[in-house]
């Protein structure tokens, strides 16, 4: 800052100055506008750094912005493209999730048939096993205790005639407590003896629904070259045993139709004395 | 080459023990012998090495607890796991059954899957 008072020459405007101190008047006076100006321009000067600075930072602050819009913009690219393929994945796990649900219904629908088989393969197997009247009966019993799981069994006998029913063999059961069954067409009850006699009028399995609190839990026919022998009534059900299935219905279906052929042919054999037919009289029958 | 187990299958019924013969040929290496009671389970035991012995209770001479018993003394086959497989469903008899030394109880009728998973089990076969 320049001091105005220490450059104070003889005023310009007096009209007896000289020409020296005209000179020199105007020469401060030329220096002193001069430094005024100067001081301004570094005033001035000074401003406009200060308002660089300020813009110059401004200017980073706009470019870091902008900067981070983009990034942001990026990103959210990044998230729909993300979000996209999410959506196609969990679209393939539930297509393998439902394919995987439906290998695992057949496998068990498999698995199902598979113990239906060996169940049949076995139970035919061991029912014409023997040619014994005791042992077919024993494998009967066999059949319905450890493989259905009935716990008492009942076996009738249909007369010659067709107008009885009569008990043959039972277990769970005393058979002596089991009576005589008189098939008359007319019975309509609902008790055990009346569905055993339906079973054995119209041939058809009868298995209990949930729905129906009273024993007998099934009734199988017994069918003898395509006519009425007789009928098996299951009363109860081992307590493990929750309810009868297929697998059993398919059992049901193969002691209806070869029970009794396993039996005639064991009552043959016993009252034939297990004597086997001889070539001739097998020739004769045969031609 | 694997190793083959033996199993000794005791049941009193042609028909369950026929039913138990098939589903276990379903396991690869495990050879089976039969025993149609206690009396003849013991005698196979005798003249054999089993690894594992599935056994009925509800046998004619010896029942299966009593064979258990004595399975549990024999000292070739203390060791070897026990399967009863019977119709006897109280808990009575399980408690008991495992207190003799059975390792498993599973009730009739039988799902051939069950049986197949709990010999599995006791063999540590890998499935």
């Amino acid at each position: 800052m320049i001091d105005k008072s220490a450059r104070a020459g003889p005023p310009v405007d007096q009209p007896n100055a000289s020409p020296a101190h005209q000179r020199d008047a105007f020469l401060n006076s030329f220096f002193r506008r001069g430094a005024e100006l100067t001081d301004e321009l570094v005033r001035e000067n000074e401003l406009y750094r200060e308002r660089i600075a300020g813009l110059e930072k401004e200017n980073t602050s706009l470019r870091t912005a902008v900067a981070s819009n983009s990034a942001i913009h990026d990103l959210l690219v990044t998230i729909e493209r993300l979000e996209s393929e999410k959506q196609r994945l969990l679209s393939t796990v539930h297509e393998h999730e439902t394919l995987s649900s439906r290998f695992r219904e057949r496998f068990h629908e498999a698995e199902t048939e598979l113990e239906s088989l060996a169940n049949l393969h076995v139970a035919t197997q061991q029912l014409h096993s023997s040619l014994q009247v005791p042992s077919v009966m024993q494998n009967i019993m066999d059949l319905l205790g450890q493989l259905v799981g009935a716990e008492s069994i009942g076996v009738y006998f249909a007369t010659t005639d067709g107008t009885e029913l009569i008990p043959i063999a039972s277990a769970g059961v005393e058979l002596s407590s089991l009576a005589t069954i008189a098939v008359n067409r007319e019975t309509v009850s609902p008790s055990t003896e009346a569905i055993l006699e339906r079973t054995y009028l119209t041939g058809q399995i009868y298995i209990r629904e949930s729905s129906v609190e009273s024993p007998p839990e099934a009734c199988v026919p017994l069918s003898f070259q395509k006519k009425a022998a007789g009928a098996i009534a299951v009363y109860s059900l081992l307590p493990q045993k929750r309810c009868l299935g297929p697998v059993d219905r398919a059992l049901f279906d193969l002691l209806d139709a070869q029970a009794t052929a396993a039996l005639v042919a064991a009552y043959a054999v016993t009252t034939g004395h297990g004597l086997t037919p001889s070539p001739e009289s097998l020739r004769k029958l045969c031609s | 080459m694997s190793a083959e187990y033996s199993c000794l299958v005791v049941e009193d019924s042609p028909m369950m023990r026929q039913l138990l013969v098939l589903a276990l040929s379903r396991l690869r290496n495990v050879r089976i012998t039969e025993a149609d009671d206690g009396v003849d389970g013991l005698r196979k035991l005798a003249t054999g090495r089993f690894d594992i012995i599935l056994t009925d209770i509800n046998m004619p001479i010896m029942d299966g607890l009593k064979l258990v018993k004595r399975v549990r003394t024999d000292p070739n086959h203390k060791d070897v796991p026990i399967i009863i497989i019977t119709t006897e469903s109280s808990e009575e008899d399980r408690r008991r059954a495992l207190q003799l030394g059975a390792n498993a109880y599973i009730t009739k009728p039988i799902q051939a899957p069950e049986v197949i998973a709990k010999v599995r089990e006791l063999l540590k076969l890998a499935t």
